[in-house]
């Protein structure tokens, strides 16, 4: 009898426990039912629950709703032109399509679209695009940060705007490329909502960039419609005002964007093998095999290696707060020209990169636009594609960096050189690359070993500009925007960012060098094609005799791999859009949100 | 001694685990001999090439050609091009563009190939075929196009002249063989390589000596801790004891591995060598040592012949060393035989979490599971790369537990036949 009782009771128990763990799954899973032919559902964009809605804040956490990737998230918010990454122009969004520069390109205007309207039904005009500059500009978010030394003002009225620039001591505009990004990349808020977020949180700074922004309104197709910690849906605004036939003439096809919050990228990747996620940005590694072996219905956007659109290399800088690189440009070069880039094409990016001897290397990402903008053969001399440890050791050994002690180590003023390479734990194929870093390392009789802090403790050392823990870590420059490659040449050698603490912004190994830095500035100011070229041409000689940082592989900005279990007519190569006036535009694999590369959502049907 | 050894190999347990074991030592030596060099080297270019052998393409062309006309070489070849699947995809393709199939057998190849002919269109995009399709179409097209007719076909082999234009140097025909041992380069990779392109079997063999290493250091240091400390605390007694099994509780209570993964994270990747990680383990699991030995030295400490060495004047090291410690040697020696089991299976699953030692030294059993996880091995069915590093895990410690219930066997009493 106790026995019977006592099984009873434990028989209850687990019962109870099965009962409330499916209570709190059904929880967790959120009681939102997506039609699946109706939801375009994503993978790779966000990790962790969205902080806030609020277009003029920071720290939103929101990358499908606030967000720039190649090129700006036209998803909730939408900027005055699309960047297409693919012919490197603009392309009007509520901004007409064509800007105008004045004759010494210190002021640019353009008109905002008629039918261009907010959520509310109120026409987008001049005020808003004022008003999103100057309380960008007022409290310092990165609208106001990153445009503010570039942008005088910003003024007009009704449907017309004109951007004024900032102008140096010789009256020249500081960077007109700027006033070109700022169009792509900057989200337009409504001044009346601005002034409605401005008055509650009294003016403060800090509490409005903190602001979780709930009631905004917006004007792109999509609105949000559930978000927690599971994951984010996005709705159609079917009243949105570019069903106009000035913009695109119909709505974009999926009714919901859904995407699930995965733990990692291994779940990602297997939620879309399961055809559960349809656009995957995340980097697949042989992601070929997902066809030629698994025979899925996926595809990317080449048929062939390297399967994505290259346009940006992430790049391991020395870091020149240390004596010992700073001090040995033949160590600094040694060890670039012995590390196997092939290798790290081959394994870390499976692939999915052209290599140093298909596109050459120098300051410019592989699109055709960038390589024609300096002369190959004057640094042909120069470039180096890799693996040449016996060149290495020539090099060292001609600088007199060599081993005196007989322990197998180079020393430097009687020290043995020894060096960390340095990347956050978890990003694969950049720890591959440093372990290939530390290999070329000891093939030249220098000790690299490779150390993988977390991401956290990572940038917070990274981008202190007084740093000596890091001696080669990595990071991105930028990858494609209407400033670069100028910008990334700037991240590369500009000196703008010497010393600037909680340094996001570029040249993280901090090298100073007056020359580059005086040829990078006259870059923005120059027009003449001629006089440019040669400038670039210059800037890579410099960068590639004097090597402060190399670049390890090119790299996509944004995956591309999509599932056409339920969609299809997605972008590929040579896929394009038909506009309102029958020109054909190609859409860039930019996850079909970035830039023009939204024009995807329009072009999309159902399998079958 | 003799007596006990006899004994101890008369126990099928112990034997068995101890056949294992070594079995797995001597490959740990011979291998290296017949396959020297660094099990670090990246050999391969790219991830996870699968295992096999490896006949250098280059070298093949010239080694001396043998003509053999096998009855099957073309179905074979046939074969790798053509599956089933690719079969049931044509007849899709030819109903996606109306062509008449009403009286086509699929077994029929020659026809298949025919009609393939007349309809594939690569610029043909059928009516709600999705782009996958479209490209799977276009590799079969090719690969149908490489297998050629079938009979007398040739490969041909072209250099540039001096004018720089090709000339054909060498034809290859169908029926030309090779054998192997011509061939200037024939590698093996019997487990295939990694992520980075290394011999995975040589790195196996590598990483497996230091698991065991790192097993064996773990092990010692536990043991000596545990030992020492279970010795004070049984013998002296009092308040040495209460305070040996005070601090001795402490490390009982908080999980060891939740320690040992803090001990790791905050001695930091740049000092974690294999030595630090197998130290800090033993730092971390000599608790039940301790205690198991106080508990046999309590039993010990009041017998006749220890008190008769009290009452002779022995020091207290020479009582706890002639006295205690051999009685309970073979239990210590047990003891320790698990903690270097455990010890290298905390190395795995410390290195899994990415705490273990630092990487570009030497390759650990838990480095390979950590980069095999890392690439995906386990999702994208690149087996070899993490299967037989567990499987050598689970050997080690098998042998290791064998042994010692073998041993467990012949020196307990009351487990003893």
């Amino acid at each position: 009898m106790k026995k019977l009782i006592s099984m009873l009771l434990a028989m209850a128990m687990v019962l109870s426990m099965v009962v409330s763990t499916a209570a709190l799954a059904d929880e967790a899973t959120g009681d939102v039912e997506l039609p699946r032919e109706e939801t375009l559902y994503f993978a790779g964009q966000q990790w962790g629950a969205v902080n806030s809605w609020n277009p003029i804040g920071t720290n939103q956490n929101n990358s499908m709703g606030i967000a720039a990737g190649a090129g700006w998230r036209e998803v909730m918010f939408e900027t005055l032109y699309m960047w297409n990454v693919l012919d490197g122009k603009l392309y009007g969004l509520l901004a007409n399509d064509d800007y105008e520069w004045n004759d010494d390109m210190t002021a640019l205007t353009f008109t905002l679209k008629d039918a261009a309207k907010w959520s509310d039904g109120t026409d987008v005009t001049a005020e808003d695009v004022i008003r999103t500059f100057d309380v960008g500009v007022e409290i310092a978010n990165g609208t106001g940060s990153s445009y503010g030394p570039y942008i005088e003002s910003v003024e007009g009225e009704g449907k017309s705007v004109t951007i004024n620039a900032k102008l140096n001591d010789e009256g020249a505009p500081v960077n007109p490329l700027k006033i070109l990004d700022f169009l792509e990349l900057t989200p337009i808020a409504q001044a009346a909502w601005i002034d409605t977020c401005y008055e509650r949180n009294g003016g403060d700074a800090t509490a409005i960039l903190n602001d979780p922004g709930d009631d905004v309104v917006w004007s792109g197709p999509y609105t949000k419609y559930f978000a927690d910690d599971q994951k984010v849906v996005f709705v159609r605004d079917d009243n949105y005002w570019g069903q106009d036939a000035s913009m695109w003439g119909k709505l974009p096809v999926p009714k919901y964007l859904a995407h699930a919050i995965y733990a990692d990228n291994p779940a990602g990747e297997n939620a879309l093998k399961a055809g559960e996620v349809d656009v995957c940005q995340q980097f697949i590694g042989n992601v070929q095999n997902l066809w030629l072996e698994d025979g899925l219905p996926i595809s990317t956007y080449y048929e062939e290696a390297p399967y994505g659109v290259c346009l940006t290399m992430p790049t391991a800088w020395f870091n020149m707060n240390m004596p010992v690189i700073a001090e040995n440009t033949a160590l600094r070069k040694a060890i670039a020209i012995a590390v196997d880039y092939d290798s790290i094409i081959a394994n870390a990016m499976t692939g999915q990169s052209p290599t140093f001897a298909d596109v050459p290397r120098s300051l410019m990402n592989p699109t055709d636009g960038e390589q024609a903008l300096y002369d190959h053969d004057a640094v042909a001399d120069l470039q180096w594609t890799g693996n040449d440890v016996e060149g290495a050791i020539a090099l060292l050994d001609e600088a007199g960096l060599v081993d005196s002690d007989g322990d197998g180590w180079r020393e430097y003023n009687g020290e043995k050189i020894s060096l960390n390479a340095v990347c956050p734990n978890g990003w694969t194929d950049w720890q591959a690359s440093m372990e290939l870093v530390a290999a070329a390392g000891q093939a030249i009789g220098v000790e690299i070993t490779t150390y993988y802090p977390e991401a956290d403790a990572y940038n917070t050392v990274f981008t202190d500009p007084d740093q000596t823990e890091y001696a080669i870590f990595m990071w991105s420059p930028d990858a494609s925007t209407p400033s670069n490659p100028w910008t990334r040449i700037n991240q590369f050698m500009g000196m703008d960012y010497v010393g600037v603490t909680n340094n996001w912004s570029g040249n993280w190994g901090q090298y100073k060098n007056e020359e580059a830095d005086a040829l990078i500035k006259q870059i923005p100011l120059t027009t003449d094609e001629a006089e440019l070229k040669n400038l670039y041409t210059e800037l890579t000689k410099i960068y590639l005799t004097e090597v402060p940082s190399f670049s390890l592989m090119y790299r996509p900005s944004v995956f591309h791999a999509v599932n056409e279990s339920v969609w299809t007519n997605y972008p590929y190569e040579g896929s394009t859009y038909t506009m309102g006036d029958g020109t054909e535009v190609l859409v860039p694999p930019a996850d079909c949100t970035d830039g023009f590369g939204i024009a995807a959502l329009y072009n999309l049907e159902l399998v079958g | 001694m003799k007596n006990t050894l006899r004994q101890v190999f008369h126990s099928s347990k112990f034997v068995a685990g101890f056949i294992i074991f070594v079995a797995i030592l001597l490959l740990m030596i011979i291998y290296p001999l017949i396959n020297p060099g660094n099990p670090l080297q990246q050999i391969g270019v790219g991830t996870f090439a699968k295992p096999g052998t490896y006949v250098s393409l280059y070298d093949a062309t010239k080694a001396p050609v043998s003509t053999f006309r096998l009855p099957d070489a073309a179905e074979k070849r046939l074969g790798t091009s053509l599956s089933e699947e690719d079969k049931a995809a044509m007849v899709e393709w030819f109903e996606a563009v109306g062509a008449d199939i009403s009286d086509l057998d699929t077994n029929d190849t020659e026809k298949m190939l025919e009609m393939w002919d007349e309809y594939y269109d690569p610029s043909a995009k059928p009516k709600g075929m999705i782009r996958a399709k479209i490209l799977y179409y276009g590799r079969l097209d090719k690969s149908l196009k490489e297998m050629g007719s079938g009979d007398g076909d040739s490969i041909s082999i072209a250099e540039p002249n001096e004018e720089g234009v090709l000339e054909e140097t060498k034809k290859i025909l169908d029926t030309d063989y090779v054998n192997t041992k011509e061939v200037a380069n024939v590698k093996t990779l019997p487990l295939g390589t990694d992520n980075f392109g290394r011999d995975v079997l040589k790195e196996l063999v590598s990483a497996t000596g230091t698991s065991i290493r790192i097993g064996l250091i773990a092990g010692i240091v536990a043991t000596l801790i545990g030992l020492t400390l279970g010795l004070l605390a049984g013998y002296v007694g009092g308040f040495l004891d209460d305070i040996i099994m005070f601090v001795t509780n402490i490390f009982t209570v908080i999980p060891g591995f939740v320690l040992l993964i803090l001990i790791s994270y905050s001695i930091g990747q740049e000092q974690r060598g294999a030595a630090v990680v197998a130290i800090v383990i033993g730092f971390t699991s000599w608790t039940w040592t301790a205690r198991s030995v106080r508990s046999q030295v309590i039993s010990l400490r009041n017998r006749d012949h220890v008190n008769l060495s009290k009452l002779s004047g022995h020091s207290l090291v020479r009582i706890v060393l002639t006295d205690i410690l051999p009685y309970i040697a073979s239990y210590v020696v047990m003891a320790f035989i698990l903690q270097v089991s455990s010890g290298i299976l905390s190395e795995a699953q410390l290195s899994l979490l990415g705490l273990g030692p630092k990487t570009t030294e030497v390759p650990t059993l838990g480095l390979m599971m950590n980069w095999a996880m890392l690439y995906s091995a386990h999702t994208n069915g690149s087996w070899w790369a993490y299967f037989p590093v567990i499987l050598t895990i689970t050997l080690i410690s098998f042998s290791l537990n064998l042994m010692n219930t073998g041993l467990d066997q012949v020196f307990n009493p009351t487990l003893r036949d």
